[in-house]
């Protein structure tokens, strides 16, 4: 057995280790409020306090950050698809996350957060059908297509689109991953050796109609209110540019 | 798959949950200390490397500036030895700052004499930083000049440029950059409603809504002999005398605060619920604190003096605890450390001072403030001359009443350039997939 065959062998058990002993944490702490549906706002969980008033949409730039990249992603059937065909023809908030995440300040919270922007998108009529819901999975081995239909069971059908991908493996993950600047860790001893589960820096990323990124969101800053301002602010700019035209 | 017991699962789960809370990001947090709030990752155990940016000498090695990295876990066998150095070539470019991604994956730093910005790689290899780009072109592309803060934001940095490319004056503004190296947008500082345009550090306070940032001086300035400096009455003048407070969502200005004497680093409190900053002002040898009064205005107002302001300490660097009760401050001509207690950040109380070096610049601490690093360097035509021109990083442990050294690099002898910045390292994280990507290269 090569060396790298055999870097790859433990870092698969340690990673299936982890994700184990991540769900038993799920388990135990009873995390999973986030699975509720939508026809309430979930409760604010670990959000982040927010203490000011937003400026009001429209009378801020959302400047273009990167292009969003494109790669093939699975949806719930198992179909190969481009990334693009998610991240373009509507505005589209875009997370990353892995379904055994039991960090309270990673994915359940994402998962809440899109939940509320969900519920009070589907509120405005001039909004619903211009904008899309991702979610990402990094964790191609346990998040196959039929785990991310049981991961997105719960959620509610509503006007707004949500999309659950996942990829066929960390070959065609890593290329998304980089793209978007997500990192990917897993915790290590002190000589290096791979220890628990996978952590990441949350980051959700607003994508304008075109597949720009306009506004990268982390833990600190992941409102509601500012997420809608920033989608009503897109609305409002794409509107004008219609108008123009 | 092997099949657990309920007890080793139990174990297991609290493994889990224990490795979870030390690696989450923290929504309210700094840094070891003076990190953005968004940046992840933060090393709250045992720091295993200090990066520093040095400044390259003429006639010392290449000349060049260099990331230094030091070993500082008093566990390792090569503890408080030099371990790595990387020349980023090209002569110096008067090294200053650095400052982490958000994701802790990658170091940004700058030389405030050719505008060039490095970025390291440190999360690949934490014990060996690699230089994996340079960016050349900020004064052709922005007009701003002198790269000095590096301030994460969520998936981009914010670079707070001291100069302009025009006239080499204290007028700049800040640059924000993806996290890739591209340029997104430009601010100018404000030179409107009492603002006098200077920049010099960013810090902000995502709960609010609130950037917060302050002003020193111009290239012109900046790389010229202190000793000459000095005595030109009319340079003297401009340096910058205003903090000001920006919507951050909006990036725009809201109010000048005045503050005289060149305000330089900012640092909020870390304890939830606060809502204040403190800064050092560096030429008049104050503290002055940055709050909303009972309108929820923001004002500054002078809290405390530092030294006797008439001999020109010249504070510089300053180092906040995590539950901001306590702060450090260096004041680079007399060469002394003092901690003032803030415990009342309306009444700082000096509670502490030693001598610790013949000229101290920066000053980082450990998550639980046990750690305490100190380098030499301010500016290459600031730092002294002849005997006391001292280059080193010397560590010391805090114990809450005494500064002991526990152990010293110099700076001179190892040939290395002048230290400035510091930054911490762990080699408890690494990425997922490498094998994925390292395959695909």
């Amino acid at each position: 057995m090569t060396s790298s065959v055999r870097r790859a062998a433990e870092l698969g058990r340690v990673l299936a280790a982890a994700a184990a002993l991540a769900g038993a944490v799920a388990a135990l702490a009873g995390a999973v409020a986030v699975f509720s549906v939508d026809a309430h706002e979930p409760a604010a969980g670990a959000a982040p306090l927010m203490d000011f008033v937003p400026p009001p949409a429209g009378s801020y730039p959302l400047h273009a950050i990167m292009r969003a990249p494109d790669g093939a992603v699975l949806d719930l059937d198992g179909r190969r698809q481009p990334l693009r065909h998610f991240t373009s023809g509507k505005i589209t908030l875009l997370g990353f996350m892995y379904a055994s995440c039991s960090d309270p300040h990673g994915c359940p919270l994402a998962y809440q957060v899109f939940h509320t922007v969900r519920h009070r998108v589907a509120t405005r009529p001039e909004l619903r059908d211009r904008v899309r819901l991702v979610s990402l999975s990094f964790d191609p081995a346990r998040d196959t297509p039929s785990a991310m239909r049981s991961y997105m069971a719960g959620v509610a059908p509503a006007a707004v689109e949500w999309a659950f991908l996942t990829t066929e493996s960390p070959r065609a993950l890593v290329p998304l991953l980089d793209g978007f600047g997500q990192d990917v860790r897993v915790a290590a001893d002190g000589g290096g050796r791979p220890l628990g589960p996978l952590a990441h820096v949350l980051k959700v990323f607003l994508i304008d109609a075109r597949g720009t990124v306009r506004e990268i969101y982390t833990t600190s800053y992941l409102y509601p209110e500012v997420i809608l301002n920033d989608i009503q602010t897109l609305h409002l700019q794409s509107a004008t540019e219609r108008t123009m035209r | 798959m092997r099949t657990h017991s309920r007890g080793r699962i139990l174990v297991g789960a609290v493994i889990a949950a224990l490795a979870l809370a030390a690696i989450v990001p923290s929504p309210a947090g700094a840094d070891e200390t003076c990190n953005s709030p968004y940046m992840a990752n933060l090393i709250k155990g045992q720091e295993d490397y200090l990066y520093v940016w040095a400044l390259g000498v003429k006639g010392v090695g290449d000349g060049a500036d260099k990331l230094v990295t030091i070993d500082v876990n008093p566990a390792s066998k090569s503890y408080g030895k030099v371990i790595h150095k990387l020349s980023v070539g090209g002569g110096r470019g008067e090294a200053h700052h650095m400052g982490f991604t958000d994701d802790r994956r990658f170091l940004w730093a700058g030389g405030l004499d050719n505008s060039r910005i490095s970025i390291f790689d440190v999360g690949s290899d934490p014990a060996r930083p690699k230089l994996v780009k340079s960016l050349t072109d900020m004064a052709a592309k922005t007009g701003y000049v002198g790269p000095h803060t590096f301030y994460a934001m969520p998936g981009r940095m914010l670079v707070q440029g001291l100069s302009n490319a025009k006239d080499g004056g204290g007028v700049t503004g800040m640059a924000l950059y993806s996290n890739k190296g591209e340029l997104v947008a430009t601010y100018p500082m404000p030179t409107t409603d009492g603002g006098d345009g200077y920049g010099y550090d960013i810090a902000i306070h995502p709960q609010k809504n609130v950037m917060l940032t302050s002003s020193f001086t111009g290239k012109k300035n900046y790389m010229r002999a202190l000793g000459d400096l000095v005595k030109d009455a009319e340079a003297m003048k401009r340096f910058g005398n205003t903090m000001a407070i920006w919507d951050l969502k909006a990036m725009k200005p809201k109010k000048v605060l005045s503050v005289p004497g060149a305000p330089l680093e900012i640092r909020w409190s870390l304890k939830d619920g606060d809502t204040w900053a403190i800064t050092a002002t560096a030429l008049t040898s104050k503290l002055w604190l940055v709050k909303p009064d009972a309108a929820g205005e923001w004002q500054a107002k002078e809290v405390a003096v530092i030294g006797d302001p008439a001999k020109i300490p010249l504070p510089v660097d300053i180092s906040i605890n995590k539950d901001g009760t306590g702060l450090w401050v260096n004041t680079f001509m007399d060469g002394k450390t003092r901690y003032f207690d803030l415990s009342n950040p309306e009444q700082p109380k000096q509670i502490y001072e030693r001598a610790t070096g013949k000229q101290v610049n920066m000053i980082s601490q450990s998550w639980d403030g046990t750690r305490v690093y100190i380098a030499s360097s301010l500016l290459a035509n600031w730092d002294k001359g002849g005997a006391d021109d001292e280059q080193f990083i010397r560590g010391f442990r805090w114990d809450g009443k005494e500064l002991s050294p526990t152990f010293e690099v110099d700076f001179n002898k190892e040939k290395l350039g002048r230290a400035h910045h510091m930054k911490f390292g762990s080699k408890t994280m690494k990425a997922a997939y490498d094998l994925e990507r390292t395959s695909r290269r």
